[in-house]
């Protein structure tokens, strides 16, 4: 079985079923900058967290008062 | 053209020893006969800025207060709103956009405290670069070499204020969009703290990490716009509400009691050697001998990376749909890619930030300020692809955020300052604290160039 992240296979097959057209004369290139990012996410994913490290993101609702 | 600062130039409009209306004049003038050599600037503002120079002048007249930057003239990154103009934020895509109803918050605050708007400034497609080769704009140069790179995403910004064509801008810095054009053209440039200042009416470009901030060319020009934009605002989300806790009065406490450390480890390779010399030479005057090692700066600047490409490419998601030919080719494939990538990856590095945060935090517990290169090396010439640092081929520009990229995951406080006698080509420092501790980096930029180790020089 492929990897999923191997880039060469997974950025087309993920582009077409978001419904990204990426052009032939762009693909080694969209290729190439996923690769980084698969790179570097492997090195993040290793990375073991409590499951009680939340998201650094925090959610506060709006009552409106901005626009 | 004057390279006076923002201060002698609001202290003599304040004292009625110029007026606004020449200083604006002049501004004009300035950029009409320079901004060709360097393209800056994508907008000048003429008719606003005549008009708001005379209002300025008119308070004076009327014995009114004007403000504390009463007639200067400054110009913003073209991703903040300025009426009348499309905010097209470097893209080809919204140059059709509406105009702006209003200034965004940033600007109205400096118009407020009486500065005069003349204009935008050019800047890498939506903010995603650190170079400003912008493909629909043309690249901006550096003033001090024009055939290399003034750095970015905020190269408008920076060359506009080392060229003297304005003494005061505003950037946004993402991953290091102000840090690193204001290192490469020897300007300060201030980096605040995440949630610090209002982001309304400014285009995002990764909400998570994006900030507003000034760029000049003394750290007491920082400090004036800076504190002219504090203060809480309803309209932007993520902006704090913390009351305005001015700097300016505090610049000339210097260092004495700070105890200051110079970042090693990963912050003293994958650069060029007088990258890490002219930080060194700062620390030195400054008496910082301490080393730090920070945590985990790799994986920082990965999960920056994560959340910048997913976020922004969540923003432009139908455009890269629909038109993604109409991007710049430089960064297309980037935006692409990151509308590609897995949710998981995005969900653990905003995980990852709060583990990083807590461990950033005890560094903080044990100094003040931490120094460290602002960039690998100076600008490099417009159009080169790779760079070759310490045996390893590595892309020219996207390594320039190697060491702003870990620090504003973190969200702290961080001032570019210019490392004085760096010869033809600028190189800068990072002067860094705890979140919320802008006072600090001010405070310690202001000391350095008190002392002579950091200045703006002016192009040859």
């Amino acid at each position: 079985m492929a990897d999923p992240f191997d880039p060469a296979h997974y950025v087309p097959e993920a582009a077409a079923a978001v419904g990204l057209t990426i052009a032939p004369a762009d693909l080694g290139d969209v290729t190439q900058a996923f690769a980084v990012l698969a790179r570097v996410a492997a090195q993040l994913m290793a990375i073991p967290l409590p499951e009680e490290t939340v998201a650094a993101a925090v959610f506060i609702p709006d009552d409106g008062a901005g626009r | 053209m004057t390279r006076r600062t923002a201060r002698e130039l609001a202290s003599a409009v304040r004292a009625r020893q110029r007026t606004a209306t020449a200083v604006v004049e002049e501004t004009l003038a300035a950029i009409a006969a320079r901004n060709g050599a360097i393209n800056a600037f994508t907008a000048v503002a003429k008719e606003r800025a005549l008009a708001a120079a005379a209002a300025v002048d008119a308070a004076v007249g009327a014995g009114r207060d004007p403000g504390p930057l009463a007639g200067v003239p400054f110009a913003v990154k073209n991703l903040y709103d300025v009426a009348g103009l499309p905010t097209i934020a470097g893209s080809h895509i919204d140059r059709d956009r509406a105009p702006a109803a209003e200034d965004a918050a940033l600007a109205r605050r400096l118009t407020a405290a009486g500065a005069v708007l003349v204009g935008a400034l050019n800047m890498d497609e939506y903010a995603f670069g650190f170079s400003t080769e912008n493909t629909h704009h043309g690249p901006t140069r550096n003033p001090h070499d024009p055939a290399r790179i003034a750095g970015g995403s905020s190269g408008g910004s920076a060359a506009a204020v080392a060229a003297g064509l304005v003494p005061l801008t505003l950037g946004s810095d993402t991953n290091g969009s102000i840090r690193v054009p204001a290192a490469l053209c020897g300007v300060f440039g201030l980096r605040p703290t995440i949630g610090r200042l209002s982001r309304a009416g400014m285009r995002l470009f990764a909400a998570s990490l994006d900030v507003g901030g000034p760029l000049a060319r003394t750290a007491g020009d920082l400090a004036l716009a800076y504190d002219a934009m504090q203060g809480p605002d309803p309209a932007d989300p993520a902006c704090a509400s913390k009351p305005p806790e001015p700097t300016l009065p505090l610049l000339a406490r210097g260092v004495e009691g700070l105890r200051i450390a110079v970042a090693a480890g990963y912050y003293a390779s994958q650069g060029a050697p007088e990258a890490f010399a002219a930080v060194e030479r700062v620390a030195s005057a400054l008496g910082a001998s301490e080393r730090v090692e920070l945590p985990s700066p790799g994986a920082a600047r990965g999960a920056a990376m994560i959340m910048t490409s997913v976020e922004g490419a969540e923003l432009h998601f139908q455009d890269l749909i629909a038109r993604a030919q109409d991007f710049d080719p430089k960064t297309r494939a980037r935006f692409l890619a990151g509308a590609l990538a897995p949710g998981v990856w995005y969900a653990h590095a905003q995980r990852v930030r709060r583990w990083y945060c807590r461990e950033m935090a005890k560094t903080f517990a044990n100094v003040d300020v931490v120094l460290a290169p602002a960039t690998p090396y100076p600008g490099f010439p417009i159009g080169q692809a790779w760079i070759e640092i310490a045996g390893q081929r590595l892309p020219a520009a996207g390594h320039l955020g190697v060491f702003t990229q870990p620090l504003s995951f973190a969200g702290l406080p961080t001032v570019a300052a210019p490392v004085a006698d760096c010869g033809p080509l600028p190189l800068g420092v990072q002067i860094i604290a705890a979140p919320w501790r802008e006072d600090l980096v001010l405070r310690t930029a202001a000391a350095a160039e008190a002392l002579g180790a950091v200045a703006s020089p002016s192009p040859v």
